[in-house]
């Protein structure tokens, strides 16, 4: 029951980073890609009508938290309460700069909003990676169950650690470029013209990079966390996780060297699912790692709800994601296709 | 008050959720407004009723897009400010905060854009359900929201388990808890009330201006025969069967809510009066006798019980700030109902566009709901003091206190300038589609 429940928590992370992982991406390479004012709204309609609802799954995964984990929620949330509140400030502007950018064609206006986008989506590209890095790296929980983790202490791995250090910045910069990466190749699929062909360039530049980048992060998480790969190698979801990762950078490889836009596209939404699924089954059933000492460490098993109500959710949770997905499929059938160059709103939507 | 440890965390929650709250309410109060023009243009191919849901969707599409950025710190602070309640209860309000993600929240996220931007994509047919389903979406979020108030208020279906923490019993009992069902029907018919006055005061602007004729006589019509049902629902039968059900398990609060400081029958209605606290009086009252037994308990001779009946560690802690909160909602609420009365009047005459003095007030009213929706919130939720699972858990055991007060009071202030410049840019845009106004036709949107 716990490790369905873990399972489900990292589909609603997984579906987040997918989903929200590209208008993130595209907002980090906004100015960018789009270098005058209807490209930059080019670049907006591409990114459809749903990104709220992609946003969303980040309240499905807080929500579905505290259901399944309240414990590790609470810890975790109250411990790193700074940070997570440069992530919800993010958000606020990121939404406000998507919605309001459109509503006035003043160049001020717009380049304001513009400016917007780019800045929080790189913030929350940061700011996630920098989560992740803490997942794995650990937080410094003590003999009270509790921590409080100031934004950064000494930089280093062991002991009274920061939310940043050298490892958590590295996998911070790793996971903006994979974002990054991730949106050039959504950006090549949806648009046209030059918008298009910069996404195509930066797609195959940054996907290069992660590679680099994911090389580097793989050796440091060896030294930081040497348990990780020796619990990871032991599962068999790892094993799927990293075919899963395998076959998405073939797919890439191949669809980014030809003009097989959908196959990149598919293949980089594999890879974010790979590494997402492979990073779970490597810090499985450790929730919360501590790096005072190992027994204060907070694992799903100890984190978890009671298993009566666990029970009852499993009722109604996965009728709710199978509803979910239909939504999504009824919207995105009725937007499939490139958007064209920016005219007005009604037409690009 | 600034000796409570918990004061900023407190401070911020209030502030992010009354703030937070202006938004929705007018989501939801609009949502079926729309669905009802997308309907009748659907049915009869009634132009007005297609243009007025073109223009009262952006105005939505605005209004919406504050309310998803302002209410997602909202979950997330459960767990950054109220890290012990969460860990208390997250067991049994966890339910709910996550059906209120994956049922509601992620439906009318994927419907909205649709309504706001797809008319010409989807077609008249499929532009109607992304309506319904938006209107669906956002009442069901209330209704999930409202349980897990419900549950601070009145906690059903859940037991301890042996580490002491809350976890779901009874999952029927929870989401039916018989509190959630009455604050649902009365919280909504309020968000009603607060779309309808909006409805109304747009339509009474472009009428005093005479812009836009027919549309001000539709805003003006259905606003105010939505708006007089509205306001009657939100005092009876559902804000009478609010204030019994706060009598039965929530004394002191009602005690707080009148100011009343001493037990007795005939206990009567202040109509104003100053509460002072500290004599166990309330000054300067001008009062119905009688009236509080009736509303209550049914008849006028009904033993009410003051404050004196309860010790005082159980008496919510700002008496004075409750008294006022009810007061301003009840006698709002009141108003309500006699202006919408008065503009139907006027509407069955044929003078409802004309009355210019009647038509300047339905204009000014607008905010009017708003207020009387927070002070509405402010009494409910005063009233759960000192508790904030009432009679279980308290609001000084609650909070993140690994969180130190230098860290909260550093968001509040950022929330605070973050929101106001949220508000503005709010009131701007939605100023800009006003003085835009309605226009028939698709490519009436050319900005957006």
């Amino acid at each position: 029951m716990v490790e369905l429940w873990f399972g489900f928590l990292c589909l609603t992370l997984t579906l987040f980073a997918v989903l929200d992982g590209w208008n993130i991406g595209a907002g980090a390479l906004h100015l960018i890609v789009g270098r005058s004012a209807s490209e930059r709204r080019e670049i907006v309609a591409a990114l459809g009508p749903l990104w709220s609802w992609h946003e969303v799954w980040l309240v499905a995964f807080g929500g579905t938290f505290l259901l399944a984990f309240p414990a590790v929620m609470a810890t975790a949330f109250a411990g790193c309460y700074l940070a997570l509140w440069f992530v919800l400030w993010s958000l606020i502007l990121r939404g406000i700069s998507l919605e309001v950018g459109g509503h006035s064609d003043d160049p001020l206006w717009q380049t304001w909003w513009d400016f917007v986008f780019a800045v929080s989506s790189v913030l929350l590209a940061v700011l996630f990676g920098a989560a992740l890095g803490n997942v794995i790296r650990g937080v410094p929980l003590d003999e009270t169950g509790t921590f409080s983790m100031s934004l950064f202490t000494h930089f280093g791995v062991r002991g009274r650690v920061g939310i940043l250090d050298w490892y958590t910045l590295s996998v911070a910069v790793f996971t903006t470029v994979l974002l990054a990466a991730h949106g050039a190749a959504y950006l090549r699929l949806k648009t046209t013209g030059q918008v298009r062909d910069r996404s195509e360039r930066l797609a195959r530049r940054l996907w290069s990079l992660v590679f680099v980048l994911f090389l580097l992060v793989s050796a440091e998480t060896w030294i930081v966390r040497p348990a990780f790969y020796a619990v990871m190698l032991q599962r068999p979801a790892a094993w799927l996780a990293i075919a899963v990762t395998l076959a998405g950078a073939w797919a890439l490889f191949t669809g980014l060297r030809g003009t097989a836009e959908s196959r990149a596209f598919v293949g980089s939404c594999a890879v974010i699912v790979g590494l997402m699924a492979g990073a779970a089954a490597g810090v499985f059933p450790v929730m919360l790692h501590s790096t005072l000492a190992p027994e204060h460490s907070i694992t799903a098993y100890t984190g978890a709800a009671p298993v009566h109500g666990l029970a009852m959710a499993l009722i109604w949770w996965p009728v709710a994601l199978v509803l979910a997905i239909t939504y999504f499929i009824v919207i995105m059938r009725n937007y499939r296709g490139k958007v064209g160059p920016a005219g007005d709103a009604q037409g690009l939507y | 008050m600034a000796d409570d440890p918990a004061l900023w965390h407190r401070l911020q929650f209030a502030f992010s959720i009354t703030y937070h709250y202006l938004f929705p309410q007018l989501t939801m109060g609009l949502a079926w407004f729309l669905v009802y023009w997308k309907w009748r243009a659907l049915r009869t191919g009634d132009a007005r009723c297609a243009t007025a849901a073109r223009f009262w969707a952006r105005i939505f599409g605005l209004n919406f897009a504050v309310g998803v950025v302002t209410g997602i710190p909202m979950e997330f602070q459960f767990g950054t400010n109220w890290a012990n309640f969460s860990k208390y209860s997250g067991g049994v309000i966890g339910q709910t905060l996550a059906m209120e993600g994956m049922f509601a929240f992620l439906l009318e996220s994927a419907f909205v854009g649709a309504l706001v931007w797809g008319e010409k994509r989807l077609g008249p047919r499929r532009h109607f359900l992304a309506a319904l389903a938006v209107a669906l979406g956002s009442w069901l979020s209330g209704y999930f929201i409202l349980v897990t108030n419900a549950f601070m208020q009145h906690p059903v279906g859940h037991v301890v388990s042996a580490d002491g923490t809350l976890a779901i019993g009874d999952l029927g009992a929870y989401l039916l808890n018989p509190w959630a069902l009455v604050q649902f029907a009365h919280n909504q018919a309020a968000a009603v009330v607060t779309g309808a006055f909006a409805v109304t005061a747009i339509g009474a602007f472009y009428a005093l201006r005479d812009a836009y004729r027919d549309q001000a006589r539709l805003y003006l019509n259905h606003g105010t025969v939505v708006g007089l049902a509205a306001a009657v629902l939100v005092a009876f039968p559902t804000g009478d069967a609010q204030a019994k059900i706060v009598a039965h398990y929530q004394e002191p609060a009602l005690a707080a809510m009148e100011g009343r400081f001493e037990t007795g029958p005939m206990a009567e209605i202040t109509l104003i009066g100053q509460p002072n606290v500290k004599e166990r009086r309330l000054d300067n009252p001008i009062k119905i006798p009688g009236m509080l037994s009736f509303l209550a308990y049914g008849t006028f001779h009904s033993d009410v019980r003051g404050l004196d009946a309860f010790p005082p560690d159980t008496w919510p802690p700002n008496i004075e700030l409750m008294y006022y909160a009810f007061h301003v909602m009840a006698g709002l609420g009141t108003i309500f109902i006699a202006l919408m009365g008065l503009a139907n009047i006027q509407r069955f005459r044929g003078r409802l566009a004309t009355s210019r003095p009647l038509l300047w007030v339905l204009m000014l009213a607008f905010p009017f709901p708003f207020i009387a929706n927070t002070a509405g919130w402010m009494t409910t939720e005063l009233g759960r003091q000192p508790w904030l699972i009432y009679g279980l858990f308290r609001t000084q055991d609650g909070f993140s206190h690994v969180v130190s007060s230098g860290d909260v009071l550093f968001t509040l202030i950022g929330l605070l300038g973050l929101y106001f410049v949220l508000g503005l840019l709010y009131l701007y845009l939605v100023g800009r589609e006003i003085v835009h106004g309605p226009e028939p036709g698709m490519t009436g949107a050319a900005h957006g």
